[in-house]
């Protein structure tokens, strides 16, 4: 039988909220999984985040596309049995509650691997489900404090500088993904089910792809610190102002020697100063004048981008916004903007999938569900359950639903 | 102990810096076996710090567990030499600039006729297509098109930018599961396939809340660098607390946790504050009133302690070395440690993911430039010593202890 997708046929249950989790399973979804989103009855906490249109969250509709919606109160002993047979015929679980939380609900891994030994059940949370942090609440930003994410960016003598994105949320939501499916691989040649214990505190540290080594091997000699617009440590790596927008150069590979000749520095090419990407880094302030005062002739951040990249191939890029992002001929013929349909929003401009596979090149039409959407559709179909147990349980308040 | 879960597999790794080898490396730490092939004088993580004798550490973190290779792919005998290993390969993975791999005969329309059942994941900055596509890349520039940067630092300021590679690892972490789905989708009957990822669609994936957000006000909301501040939510930043930093949510249900803790149940009351909206309105009236709060306690410790008695969420912003000092990363291993024959002991971050059926992450060591050039040569090709030794003498391969 031909495949809608690569992951067609893989049952995920998903008791996932806001971005890492929901991330993760929205990658699922989007390679042809069939994830069933379980949430309290008052919803995921991410549909009440911008912008909400007639009570409907467009963040929500980001990160939940292609998932079945029900609405559970986890607390009672009904949902809970209806989650517990949904596991038992799912391969994937994916929770992201602080620690403790799933164990509250009988849905941690000791009580949901005896349901299903097959199961793949992987927790994601901040800090991580055991040590000293473990307890506290947590969120992207928490993760950028205490990984030193935070604190690497801002000016050098000001307070960090906020970042404003999901550093942490989508990298472990990606890392997730790729354990999921590295058990699910395993799993697929008799490896049984198994537990992973997924951290944005993991992602965000490794993130210093430099640092922790430097720190290290050098014997705590060099210290990784905010640097503002220059690279702590090679050069030249940098922020550049040019007619009023700012351009990014970084030339510490081959590309050197372009920007020597670009510069009319041919002469650094040689010099014992400039002689690689660490000790040029000492004499950055000569570099970085140089590259100023050219950019003071040319006067235009773009024309200085064309003729550093395209005519002398040094790697450098203007600063975008994200309008200007979304609107370049580059990311309009990449599809990097995906435009969903939505029952309420009509057109949403979203991010789309960054994995792109040559089997499968159109994206599935997915839609994101209002809250409960398929309480019933999922009892029925899935667990057997009669109209009216379905309505004594609507009733007692273990299910609810709502149009957004 | 079972075998680690992608033994067997074997991956021709063409990758240099980070985004390609955090993938590939992730796949050596999975069990598969990955002949990584660089250029005659390596690849230019080589060069960056720290080094020794030559040696970098840099290159150490991104590449342990990997046989590597040197060799010319620009000449014939190279091209043979990889065509053969890709042959019996499961996954070829490269991040050269678009073409590159064309100009050496190693593109996917060449490999898939040499091996149709191979998975080949292409990563680059801007992706295979597209006007920017031929351009050179790096993690900065995609963080620059990606509009990231732009939303970093102080408003109406120059930008600034972090020494971390957001769109390295996260792209590596994005391909390393392509990359197993597709095998996944391989042992399910599925054929070989190509994968093409880029560091900017990554990037701007991390635009959790702005595209959709200018998107359906019809631009009216446009996302801004905000300085320590969130630009919309308060009370959500980076507030000080005499000469150290931390960081405070409490949005939501959290605001009544963060009112009790000042204690200021007065604002948790006041109709201004009542909903994200309206708080989003009187941001500088509530964050003023958080820092005038910690100034008042004037003590980082104490301050996150009452805020953790009201479950508000918070954190001081550490410097990497108190991170690497901190009881709970020691406790969880964040910071492993991998030995070097060069740089003895040196301590890396862990690879995120963590198994439950294999809990310890494998010992392995990065090559030396060229180290396995002999062995693979001699026990997966069949070449003889004369043969070896023939293109060491044509300078197709090369060695070096660094």
């Amino acid at each position: 039988m031909a495949r809608k997708h690569v992951l067609d046929g893989v049952k995920v249950l998903d008791f996932s909220h806001y971005v890492a989790g929901p991330h993760c399973t929205r990658l699922m979804a989007e390679a042809g999984a069939d994830v069933i989103k379980v949430e309290a009855l008052v919803g995921d906490s991410s549909r009440q985040l911008p912008v909400i249109k007639e009570g409907r969250s467009g963040y929500y509709i980001q990160h939940n596309r292609g998932k079945k919606c029900m609405a559970l109160d986890l607390r009672s002993k009904e949902a809970q049995d209806i989650c517990h047979e949904l596991a038992k015929q799912s391969d994937v679980v994916i929770e992201n509650f602080t620690p403790g939380v799933m164990k509250k609900y009988n849905m941690d891994w000791a009580s949901l691997s005896k349901i299903n030994p097959d199961l793949v059940m992987c927790s994601i949370s901040c800090l991580g489900q055991e040590g000293p942090l473990s307890k506290f609440p947590g969120f992207d930003y928490i993760g950028q404090a205490y990984s030193g994410i935070m604190g690497m960016t801002g000016q050098v003598d000001g307070p960090p500088a906020l970042s404003g994105m999901a550093f942490g949320d989508i990298s472990t939501g990606a890392h997730a993904y790729g354990a999921i499916v590295s058990a699910l691989y395993h799993k697929a040649n008799g490896g049984g089910g198994q537990y992973l214990d997924m951290t944005l505190l993991d992602c965000l540290f490794s993130y210093h792809e430099m640092n922790v080594q430097v720190y290290d091997a050098s014997g705590g000699q060099m210290v990784p610190k905010r640097s503002g617009h220059q690279h702590s440590f090679v050069a030249p790596l940098g922020l550049f102002k040019c007619g009023g927008r700012y351009l990014v150069i970084v030339a510490i590979g081959p590309q050197w020697v372009n920007l020597c000749k670009l510069l009319g520095k041919e002469e650094w090419v040689d010099d014992p100063r400039f002689a690689d990407p660490v000790i040029r880094n000492e004499n950055r302030d000569e570099i970085s004048a140089a590259i100023e005062a050219w950019l003071d002739t040319i006067g235009d951040a773009e024309k200085a981008v064309k003729i550093l990249v395209e005519d002398n191939h040094v790697p450098a890029a203007p600063v975008l916004d994200v309008p200007e992002v979304m609107e370049h001929p580059h990311m309009v013929q990449r599809g990097i903007v995906q435009t969903v349909d939505d029952p309420k929003f009509g057109k949403v401009k979203i991010p789309a999938s960054p994995m792109k596979y040559s089997q499968f090149q159109e994206p599935l039409e997915l839609q994101a569900s209002s809250l409960g959407q398929h309480n019933e559709e999922i009892l029925r179909e899935r667990l057997n359950y009669s109209a009216e147990q379905i309505a004594s349980l609507t009733e007692a308040g273990v299910l609810g639903s709502k149009d957004n | 102990m079972t075998q680690p879960m992608l033994e067997g597999f074997k991956v021709i790794d063409f990758t240099h810096v980070v985004a390609g080898p955090h993938a590939t490396k992730i796949l050596a730490e999975h069990g598969a076996e990955v002949i990584k092939i660089e250029p005659l004088g390596g690849e230019l993580a080589r060069l960056l710090p720290m080094q020794r004798e030559g040696r970098s550490a840099y290159f150490i973190q991104h590449n342990v567990g990997k046989k590597t290779m040197a060799l010319d792919i620009s000449t014939k005998e190279g091209q043979d030499i990889c065509h053969e290993l890709i042959k019996t390969a499961d996954v070829v993975v490269e991040n050269f600039s678009p073409g590159v791999m064309k100009q050496h005969n190693l593109d996917w329309k060449t490999l898939k006729k040499i091996n149709p059942d191979l998975i080949m994941c292409s990563i680059s900055c801007f992706g295979q297509t597209g006007p920017l596509s031929h351009l050179p890349g790096y993690d900065w520039i995609g963080q620059s098109y990606a509009g990231i940067i732009d939303l970093l630092g102080e408003p109406g300021q120059k930008p600034v930018f972090g020494d971390i590679a957001f769109g390295d690892v996260s792209t590596g972490a994005h391909a390393f599961g392509a990359i197993v789905t597709a095998l996944l989708h391989k042992t399910r009957g599925g054929k070989g396939q190509h994968i093409d990822i880029s560091l900017m669609e990554v990037l701007f994936s991390y635009h959790e809340m702005g595209v959709q957000l200018y998107d359906t006000t019809g631009g009216q909301m446009l996302v801004q660098r905000s300085g320590s501040y969130h630009g919309m939510l308060a009370p959500v930043g980076i507030y000080q607390c005499k000469d150290k930093y931390l960081f405070i949510l409490g949005v939501n249900h959290q605001w009544e946790g963060l009112s009790k803790a000042m204690g200021r149940e007065d604002m948790f009351a006041d109709p201004r504050f009542s909903d994200l909206t309206t708080m989003g309105q009187h941001k500088d009236e509530i964050n003023a009133a958080i820092e005038a709060w910690l100034d008042s306690v004037g003590d980082i410790d104490r301050a996150l302690e009452l805020l953790r008695e009201n479950r508000v969420p918070c954190a001081p912003i550490l410097t990497l070395a108190e991170v690497m000092d901190h009881p709970h990363t020691k406790e969880r291993g964040t910071v492993r440690t991998v030995s070097d024959p060069i740089f003895g002991d040196i301590r890396i971050p862990r690879t995120p993911l963590r198994f439950s059926e294999f809990p310890d992450t494998p010992n392995l060591q990065a090559g030396t430039l060229g180290q396995y050039n002999h062995e693979i040569l001699r026990d997966q090709l069949g070449y003889s010593e004369q043969q070896i030794a023939r293109l060491e003498t044509d300078g197709v391969i090369a060695s070096k202890n660094i």
